[in-house]
Formats: structure tokens, sequence, C-alpha cells
């Protein structure tokens, strides 16, 4: 039992290092990154921290593999203005974003993270649920 | 016959004023004489003159000094206003909201000094914009279900307040709207022949009495009109000089109700049969016009052991949310839906929509048609779709159900309710579980998160009464899933022309309804929403008004920041822009001062969430102590 564990720990620290090496690809300024989040208006739907309509901090998006991915996927928006904006993102044309500053923004959302703690930790969550378990 | 006021009694008009120039203008102010007479008969014609510029007396009593318009009118022993209070009064309308203005100086005396002074009922509220006077009746009606009164300055305050008339108008709200008018010694720029049509497509119905007894009469049907389904704002134009008037022995009419439109009993008894032979009955209920509606939904629910769908979390007087027979049931296979104001059900009772008032003369206003409400179009796909008050015929429906219930019948009801309960309290149970674990994300993030301040809110206010009167669209609805919405009042809804500026009015209006009720009210403020009329901060201060109001301080129009955000990348010309005209930065608005200078107490801004909770807690106790309170939140952005 010991050894199946420790070999699946094994496996996961060599896939984190496999992703980090392809990330290697992280060439990306994050500090301008940050900048560029905020001028380009990434907090609008993600929140200042990658929380926020749609939540992309935690590396947790299959769009953060790789620069090349993101790249892609930033500019290949739709081409027409949602009834709520929050509901589809905006396409962000190498006219408007370059890729270097593509790179730069890409590095910063892979610095975003969330560890909020867990409900029974967050007194006003658990106490709603407690109510309703006990029939308040 | 009570006897007739003047009515034909000959105006002088602004024509006849300017030419017989300033000594006739002065000579007019005399109590007798020559002069008193000789101007009015001058005048005979043209009340309807071309706008003239004013003349130094028109423009001294508007903006300067006050001369009183006349001694005779001054002396009235029992003024027609007095009455006109008396007929409020009776009425039981609790508040006339207004922004002063000289076309109802007597009307206004009346309301502060008739009867035990000061007079409180009905009680003048002090509002510093037309458009917060009438989101104020607009917020009171969503939380009671009744009117109370705008009352509004001329051509002038009623283009103040016509955009909010418009949205009351798409919300179906009873609210009765007064309007001063004077064409005597007013500023012809601020009277017209027909006031009322600056508003009319957008109100149900108005009227424009000539005589006191004629404005007793008018009122009683103002209000009549106004709480018949369709609800809708009304108005009332006043003449100033009507209420000046001696009403000499005129006794106030005797009220008689309006007649509320209910199916017929056959119509109830073909629902009572659907219901009583269900074994799985379903209700679906959708806003009522007052509480009584909901305490007959309940009685009936409980009495066929239906499991209910209730609107509680999207708007006022729906079916209580928590109640045990509310959410899906043990099964969802119904054999017998029942609609009230809900359509499309298999029976389904919905009370008659506002239609684009096409009977009404919208000619001359140069304003044109509006379009006509959008609503999703009713599904008629039920086989008995009823065009009626819901309320009013829940009464007949439980006669005729309880007619049809049978011993075995009711162990069977018995039975389900059992089921009921516990398939919803364990639906509920599981709902909540995603919930709380969906609001953890970004939790102590900074600026603070929209969640946490719903949440955190809830465990200071669950024990009180409590109306949430501000939209949630735009901070993220997590009362919908974190509260209890059981009252009436719960949560007064969206805006219904998703016309801004709202939030704040309506909030102070549900606080008129709160105070001496014991309730709170909690506003979570948009800050542009917030900056269209501020000044019902001082409103809730001057009034004492238990009003909670969190600013959700994102810094923007960010709704608008979003679209714009949208615009720039399908244009592909710069997405780093968008901020210009969307956002409240360089400088920021500091709300806690803002709230401070209008004399409510205040706190923030906070952007540390760690501070969030304790800071709800004062917000919280100063409001149940009955004084307003603001606290400004920097908040994420949605
Ligand atoms: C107007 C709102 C909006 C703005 C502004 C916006 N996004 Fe998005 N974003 C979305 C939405 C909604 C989605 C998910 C649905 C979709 O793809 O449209 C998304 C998806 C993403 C994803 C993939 C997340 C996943 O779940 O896999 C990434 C990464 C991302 N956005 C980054 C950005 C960056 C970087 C910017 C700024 C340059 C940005 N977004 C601006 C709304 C927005
Ligand atoms: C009277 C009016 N003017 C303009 C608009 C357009 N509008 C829609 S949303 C919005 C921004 C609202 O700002 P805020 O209340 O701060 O909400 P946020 O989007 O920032 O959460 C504006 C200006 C409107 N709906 N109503
Ligand atoms: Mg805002």
């Amino acid at each position: 039992m010991k050894n199946i564990r420790s070999s699946v720990a094994l496996v996961s620290v060599c896939s984190v290092l496999l992703v980090a090496t392809a990330a290697g690809q992280d060439s990306g300024d994050t500090d301008n990154g940050k900048q560029l989040y905020f001028d380009h208006a990434c907090y609008s739907c993600h929140g200042y921290g990658g929380i926020g309509r749609r939540n992309i901090a935690n590396n947790a998006s299959g769009i953060l593999v790789s620069e090349e991915v993101f790249i892609t996927y930033l500019r290949a928006r739709a081409d027409q203005n949602p009834q709520f904006p929050t509901q589809t993102m905006p396409n962000y044309a190498a006219s408007s974003l370059s890729d270097d500053d593509a790179r730069d923004i890409y590095a910063f959302i892979r610095t975003l993270k969330d560890d909020p703690p867990e409900v029974d930790d967050i007194p006003a969550l658990k106490g709603i649920l407690e109510d309703a378990e006990t029939g308040l | 016959m009570t006897k007739k006021s003047d009515e034909n009694k000959p105006r002088i008009s602004r024509r006849a004023f300017l030419g017989t120039g300033a000594a006739a203008g002065a000579a007019s102010m005399l109590p007798a004489g020559p002069g008193a007479q000789a101007a009015p008969q001058a005048a005979g014609e043209a009340t309807n003159a071309k706008v003239s510029p004013p003349s130094p007396e028109q423009m001294a009593r508007e903006v300067g000094s006050a001369l009183p318009p006349s001694l005779v009118e001054r002396a009235a022993q029992r003024p027609g206003s007095d009455l006109m209070v008396q007929v409020l009064r009776d009425l039981e309308i609790e508040y006339v909201v207004s922004n002063p203005g000289s076309s109802f100086e007597g009307l206004q005396e009346s309301i502060i000094n008739y009867g035990e002074i000061p007079n409180v009922m009905p009680e003048f509220i002090t509002a510093l914009h037309e458009e917060s006077a009438v989101d104020m009746a607009h917020g009171y009606a969503r939380s009671e279900g009744k009117p109370i009164c705008a009352l509004i300055q001329g051509t002038i305050g009623l283009q103040h307040a016509s955009m909010a008339i418009y949205q009351a108008f798409l919300g179906q709200v009873p609210m009765i709207v007064l309007v001063g008018r004077e064409d005597k010694h007013f500023l012809q720029q601020h009277t017209a022949d027909d006031v009322a049509a600056l508003v009319r497509p957008f109100t149900k119905w108005d009227t424009h009495p000539q005589n006191i007894e004629e404005t007793l009469d008018a009122l009683q049907e103002a209000y009549r009109q106004s709480i018949t389904p369709p609800c809708a704002p009304v108005v009332v134009i006043m003449d100033g000089h009507i209420g000046k008037e001696e009403a000499g022995d005129l006794r106030v009419p005797a009220y008689y109700p309006p007649v509320i439109p209910t199916i017929t009993e056959r119509q109830a008894d073909k629902i009572a049969a659907g219901l009583a032979s269900a074994s799985n009955p379903r209700i679906s209920v959708g806003r009522f016009r007052t509480p009584a509606g909901i305490d007959s939904a309940v009685e009936l629910a409980e009495l066929v052991g239906a499991s209910t769908d209730s609107r509680s979390t999207s708007g006022p007087m729906s079916f209580p949310q928590t109640h045990p027979l509310t959410g899906p049931g043990v099964s969802t296979e119904y054999d017998f839906e029942l609609g009230l104001e809900v359509p499309g059900a298999q029976a389904s009772v919905t009370g008659p929509h506002l239609r684009t008032l096409d009977d009404r003369d919208l000619v001359g206003i140069n304003f044109g048609n509006i379009r006509p409400p959008v609503r999703p179009t009713p599904d008629t796909s039920g086989d008995f779709d009823l065009t009626a008050d819901a309320e009013a015929s829940l009464p007949l429906i439980i006669e005729a159900t309880k007619k049809r219930l049978n011993g075995q019948a009711k162990n069977a009801i018995a039975a389900r309710t059992v089921s009921h309960t516990k398939a919803n309290r364990d639906n509920r149970i599981a709902g909540l579980r995603e919930a709380v674990e969906s609001k953890r994300p970004g939790w102590n993030g900074s600026p603070v998160s929209l969640a946490r301040i719903y949440a955190e809110l809830w465990p200071l206010i669950k024990d009180l009464d409590w109306c949430l009167a501000s939209p949630s669209i735009f901070s993220g609805r997590h009362h919908v899933d974190l509260w209890d919405h059981d009252r009436p009042y719960s949560y007064l809804g969206v805006y219904p022309a998703a016309a801004l500026g709202y939030a704040l009015g309506a909030s102070t209006g549900a606080a008129l309804a709160a105070k001496g009720r014991d309730r709170i009210v909690i506003n979570i403020q948009g800050d542009g929403d917030f900056n269209y009329s501020p000044g019902s901060v001082w409103t809730a201060a001057h009034h004492n008004l238990p009003i909670l109001t969190i600013m959700h301080n994102n810094r923007a129009y960010h709704m608008e920041l979003m679209y714009l955000q949208f615009m720039a990348g399908v244009r592909g010309r710069g997405t780093d822009r968008a901020e210009i005209g969307t956002t409240f930065r360089d400088p920021y608005i500091n709300y806690a001062k803002l709230a401070e200078g209008y004399g409510v107490k205040s706190e923030g801004p906070i952007s540390d969430p760690n501070e969030l909770s304790a800071a709800l807690a004062r917000g919280v106790e100063s409001v149940s102590n009955g004084e307003p309170y603001l606290i400004d939140v920097l908040t994420q952005p949605r």
C-alpha cells in the first residue's frame, strides 16, 4: 500500500516538473503582466485575484497549459456583444494586445493563487448550513 | 347636491397680466377694490397663451420674495386642502413624499398643520429630487402592496419624476402622483393646460379636477384605479387655487372599494376538482398584489398538500421560501398544476397586464407611443387560462376545494404533506451544501468578495425582520441561495425598466414602510446607481429611517466597462482604454464622507475582508435603533 502511494506521489511530482518544463515558455514578466491584466480589464470578469464570474486562479484552466494555447484563445473570441458580458469573453486581437504583452499576462495569471478556508472554518457559511440541518 | 366651487371664475391670464403692466399687477394684490376686479375681467380669454417671459412679479415669486397670492384665499376657515388631507388619511395613505413647490403650498400647509400638529397622517416626507420621491413611493408599494403619494411641482417636477414613473409603471406598482398646477401666480414655464400629458403613455389613469368636490372624488378614484389590477401609477393634477378655497360645509364623500376581477364560482369549482382529485397537485406562485394573497395561497397549499413553487427570491409578495411545502416535493410527476399569477400551468389565474394604453389620447405631447412593455408571451398551452386577480380569486377556490375533500382525500393529503416536507427539506439542505461551497472562492480576496458580504450579513439579520430592497443582479444575487425569503417584502426584486438611480430611493421608500413596523432595510448599493440622486441619504437621516446601505463600490459603471471592452475587442483598436467614461477614478468617490456630510453615520472604505463583519454588525445595530448607516466597501467588480 505504502509503495503504491509513494509511486503515485512520484508520478505527480514528475508531471508537475514536466508541466513546469513545458512552461519553460513562461517567458513573461509578471509585474508587467499584472499591470496589463488591469489595463486590459481582465479583472472585469476574472476578479482582481483570478476569482470572478469565471475563475482562472490556481492554474486550473486547460487554456493555461502553454503560452501558445493561451494566445490562440485570446485571439479567437466571438465577434459579438453578448447580452450579459460576463457570460463570454471579449476578443484580444494582436493589434490590441501584442504576443509579448500576452506572454506577460500569461505569466502573471499563472501566479494567481486562491486558497480559501474550508466551509467549516467560515462561521457565516457553516452557520447557514447548520441552521438548515437543525431545522432552524 | 353639494355646492360647486367657482370653476368658472375667470383666471388672470399671463398676457393680460403683462399687458396691464406693473401697476395693475400690484393692484391685483389688494384684497378688494377696482384693481382686484379689473384684472380678472380683463383676463377673461386666453389661459392658454404662448409662453411669454415671466414678469418681474412672477419671477420674484418663484425665485425671490414670495408675496401672498391673495388675502382672500388665505383667509379660508376650512380650506379645501384640509379635506384633501382627510381623504388621504381615510385611505390610510401614510406618506406624501415631496420636493416642495408653491403650486401646492395650500396642500402642503394642510399636510403639516391639519388636525393634531404636526400632522403625521399622512406625513410629509422631504425628497431632494422628484425621481427620488417616486422611487420612494415605488419601494414602499413593493413592500406593502399599497400606495402612498408623491407630490410634484408642475411641469418641471414631473419631468424630473418621469423616468421613475415609467419604471413604476413597468413594475406594476400602485402609486398616486399628485402634480401641483397653478395658472394664476405661476411661471408659465411651470404650467401647461395638460400637464399629465408628459407622463400619460406610462401612467394608467389621470384626471384634472376643477373644484374641491371633484378633487376629493378624484383622490378616491385615483386610489381605486391604482390598486385595481393591473396596478400602476395614476396622476391627479391639482390646481393650487382649489386647495385654498373655502370648503364651507362640504363633506368628504364616502369611500367605496374597487371591484377586483375574480374568476367565477364555476371556474373556481373546476380548479377545485383538479386539485382535489390529483394525487400530486402542484401550485406555482408568482407575485400577488398584497400580503393577503400569500396567506390565502398558504392556506390552499396546506389544504390540498400541494408542493409549491415560490418566486420569493426574485421579488416580493410570493410564497414563503422555507415553508415545508415549498420545493419540488417528493415527486415532480405532478398530475394537476395551478398557476397563481404564473402563466402556463394546467390552470392559470393571472391578473390583467397593462397594455399599450391605446385608448388614451397621446396626441400633442410630441413623444409618440411607447413600445408596449416587453413581457414573455403568456403560455396559453394550459387548458385553462383565466385572466383575473389570483389573490381575489383564492377565497373562491379555497371554499370550492373544501367542499370537495372527503375523509379519504384528507388522509392522503396528510400523508403526502409529510413526504413533501421531508423531500423539500432534503432538497434544500443539498442545495445549501452546494451553495456554501460555491461562495468560498476568493473569500479572503481584497477588494472584498460580494458573496462574503451577503454571507456575513446573514447571521446578523436572520433573527430580525428585514427587507432587502436593492436589486441584486449586479452584486451576484448571493442572497438567493443563502438567505431565507419568508416575508412578503423579503426581496423587492430588480429594476423593472433596468433604469438606474433606483436602489437608494426604493430602499428609502421601503424604509418608510419599515419604520414603525420594527423592520430594517438592507440596501446593497451599486456606486453608479447611487450617484444619480444621492440626496435620499439625507432623507433617511432626516426622517430616521432604518436603512443599512452597503456600497458595492467597484468604482465603476462596471456593466458598461465590460460592454465597452467587448466593443474595443471586436474592433481590435486597443483594449486598454475601456475605463474612459466607465469608471470612477481620479478622483475616487468617498461614500463614507458623502454620507457623513448628509448626516448619516458611516464608515469605510473597507478593502480588508477581515474588517467587514464587525462593520456590518455596527451597521445592523445602528439601523435596529432606527438610525441609518452606510458602509463603503471596495468590492470585486462582480
Ligand atoms: C467581459 C468578460 C471577460 C473579460 C473582460 C475577460 N474574460 Fe476571460 N473569460 C470570460 C469568460 C466568460 C470565460 C469563459 C467562457 C468563454 O470562453 O467565453 C473566460 C475564459 C477565460 C480563460 C479560460 C478559463 C477556463 O475556464 O478555462 C482564460 C485563461 C481567460 N479568460 C483569460 C482572460 C484574460 C487574460 C483576459 C484579459 C486580457 C480576459 N480573460 C478578459 C470573460 C472575460
Ligand atoms: C438611467 C440609466 N442610465 C444609464 C443606464 C446604462 N447602464 C446600465 S448598467 C450601468 C452601470 C451601473 O453602474 P453600477 O450601479 O455601479 O453597477 P455595476 O455595473 O458597476 O455593478 C449603466 C450606466 C441605465 N441602465 N439606466
Ligand atoms: Mg459600480
